[in-house]
């Protein structure tokens, strides 16, 4: 058993194809990924199988593709890194760094803030900013994007209608969509001053993953405003208790903000001496039972508990009909190798 | 790449290399295991579950209470818990080893790899303690320091600010204090809460106003190695693996995340009977022809902020790039 599979299995896309993390407990030397869909279909310039080796010989996001060229089922061989519109695999064995900057030319002063830069990004993707020019407040964080293009894209969770004026320069890494321990800490961009009590709105740059019943505490410096939200002018410095979800961004908490002094992003001009940033983090969970019904609410068992963000080691498959993991509906057959002998006598990294 | 040896032929050989080993490896290098220090242990049973819920009661209200006479009761207050829950995970690391390397090469080979396996085990544990301190709490950004940046380099402001913020949440110090001794140089500590800092932070924190390096000690007596300076109400630990995050700043610059706590603020959680297991397949086990034997270490660990109040953080900049 020289050369052995060590895991192997399938997956679907969608009617909106995403990348695919493959967790693989003893990593890889060989990985394999054939798309079962298009090998019977006749379509033209799709991908049917992408190889990745391992020790270093394969580039980041790359691989070797087999591409359909022709409907007749002509089948060309190059590197994922040929096309234009495609990526191809990312062999992770510890938590992903932030990539390679890219630099954009502006974000606007909107609601939601829209992002101009040349990117090869996807919907879900998680980016840090900084050098935001004329946006300094919020120069360092992490932002959920979408609406991707080439060109840019929106952040969701930002409502910059009320900065004084728009980005003039922007650089963004693009950073885990989860952190090494989840729940994790998650920045603030909004809170509603609604007139009734436990109704007062969150919004976050990034989607939440948090759930209804969970406890959070907030930090938020002076620059920011709405102090009374931390933690110790709490009653009896309780957690604050989220009650319900708003949306992908925003969810509502059981505190009536509505006297509190309003809450506001600091002016650009004030970095970099104002304190930055306004944040939540995981502070326990509330559980409630419904004597009547007997029915428990209040809390996700797969979220709240800490817990690791991502199984390391993974492979990564870009989604995509030019990439790995394929275009929407498409199936994917996948198997992982590992050369045993290669890890005793001459150790193959991986 | 290529270099003359001077040997161009069998008329002119260069001398014989015998080749010896000293009398012992050399050490491997290992960092600080800093992340682990100050946070509760707690222990979870067999056979009940990988999540582990550690719960608190919360304060009774102070307000009113008085009795007036009348004979009508106060309302009752009900009580509030909160739980903390956290799932117990599983890491492992073997080495297979082949004969011949224990037959030719190395005396002790087994003993050395167990020895390697230990230091894997508590560096990981160190390194998983890291990523709850750095993905699970929240960070204030230094503003007091002068490079420029935000966040800024580290300042007494800023250390000053987050010791307002646990004393503000009632967080307990950790640590008693080093009542001063007549030594010159040296002044008293006093009782502290922890800090944890990256060795790339070291110079900077030199350079905070009113920073007692460790050696100002009145006492060097019962202090960590890894401990590095004291300042305003914190004790700094360092360790070359503790968390930055590269090209994040306001400039692009690499920060640094700061954790800096009080008693109960976290937890590591083992797993009863699964705390450090290491163990030994031998070659008739692992191999067809009993050539190759493997050892292996295993841990279970479950990790939790139990108490946010109790700690916050900064995130910093270095004052020369880095």
């Amino acid at each position: 058993m020289a050369f052995t599979i060590v895991t192997q299995g399938t997956f679907t896309q969608g009617a909106t194809p995403v990348g695919q993390k493959i967790p693989l407990p003893s990593g890889a030397d060989y990985f394999v990924a054939t798309n079962l869909t298009q090998l019977g279909a006749a379509n033209n310039n799709v991908v049917i199988k992408g190889e990745w080796y391992g020790g270093g010989l394969t580039a980041r996001n790359d691989g070797i593709r087999w591409r359909k060229i022709t409907t007749t089922g002509t089948v060309q061989m190059d590197k994922f890194s040929n096309g234009t519109a495609s990526g191809g695999f990312t062999y992770f064995n510890k938590f992903p760094e932030p990539e390679a900057p890219v630099v954009g030319t502006a974000i606007t002063a909107a609601n939601p803030a829209v992002v101009t830069m040349a990117n090869t990004y996807s919907d879900g993707d998680v980016v840090q900013l900084y050098n935001t020019t004329g946006m300094l407040q919020i120069a360092g964080m992490a932002f959920t994007i979408s609406g991707v293009s080439g060109a840019g894209f929106t952040l969701t969770g930002l409502d910059a209608s009320g900065f004084a004026a728009p980005a003039t320069a922007v650089t963004a890494r693009r950073i885990g969509r989860l952190a090494p321990v989840e729940p994790r800490f998650q920045y603030v961009t909004k809170i509603t001053q609604a007139a009734q009590a436990t109704q007062a709105t969150v919004t976050l740059s990034e989607i939440s993953n948090y759930v209804v019943g969970q406890k959070i505490e907030f930090q938020i410096p002076g620059s920011f405003g709405m102090v009374q939200l931390n933690n110790f002018n709490q009653p009896q410095s309780k957690p604050v208790i989220i009650t319900s979800i708003v949306s992908d961004y925003s969810f509502t908490i059981n505190v009536d903000v509505s006297g509190f002094t309003p809450f506001a992003f600091p002016a650009s001009t004030a970095s970099p001496t104002a304190a930055l940033f306004a944040t939540i983090a995981p502070a326990g969970q509330s559980t409630q039972v419904n004597p009547i019904t007997g029915v428990q609410t209040g809390y996700n068992f797969q979220y709240p508990p800490f817990h690791s963000g991502d199984f390391i080691p993974y492979m990564y498959l870009a989604a995509g009909d030019s990439s790995p993991a394929g275009g929407a509906n498409s199936v994917i057959a996948w198997q992982a190798y590992k050369m045993e002998t290669g890890t005793i006598n001459s150790p193959v990294p991986s | 790449m290529s270099f003359s040896t001077g040997i161009t032929g069998i008329q002119n050989m260069a001398p014989e290399l015998p080749v010896q080993a000293s009398e012992d490896l050399l050490s491997t290098p290992m960092f600080n295991l800093i992340h682990s220090f100050g946070v509760d242990l707690h222990h979870a049973e067999s056979y009940v579950g990988k999540t582990t819920r550690m719960s608190r009661f919360e304060r009774l209200s102070t307000d009113g209470g008085q009795l007036d006479g009348s004979g009508i009761d106060p309302a009752s207050e009900v009580p509030v818990r909160t739980d903390i829950d956290a799932t117990m995970e599983i890491y492992a690391k073997s080495i297979v080893t082949n004969e011949q390397v224990i037959l030719y090469e190395n005396s002790k080979t087994l003993t050395k790899f167990t020895a390697l396996l230990g230091q894997w085990l508590r560096e990981k544990e160190d390194l998983l303690m890291r990523d709850l301190f750095s993905s699970s709490v929240s960070y204030i950004n230094a503003t007091g320091g002068l490079n420029g940046d935000q966040p800024s380099n580290i300042s007494l402001n800023d250390v000053n600010n987050i010791e307002n913020i646990l004393l503000g949440n009632d967080a307990r110090s950790m640590l008693t204090s080093l009542e001063a001794t007549l030594k010159f140089a040296t002044g008293g500590v006093r009782d502290a809460f922890i800090a944890l800092a990256n060795t790339n932070l070291c110079a900077d924190l030199q350079k905070v106003q009113g920073v007692l390096l460790k050696s100002a000690y009145p006492t060097q007596e019962g202090i960590r190695p890894e401990e590095y300076c004291s300042i305003s109400r914190f004790r700094f630990f360092v360790s070359s693996k503790a968390a930055r995050t590269p090209g994040i700043s306001m400039k692009g610059n690499t920060v640094y995340t700061i954790p800096m706590y009080g008693l109960e603020a976290a937890a590591k959680i083992e797993q009863n009977n699964y705390t450090a297991v290491i163990g030994y397949r031998p070659p008739w086990v692992v191999s067809a022809v009993a050539q190759n034997s493997q050892l292996y270490a295993k841990f279970a660990i479950a990790r939790a902020i139990t108490n946010q109040n109790w700690i916050s953080g900064l995130n910093v900049t270095t004052f020369q790039p880095s």
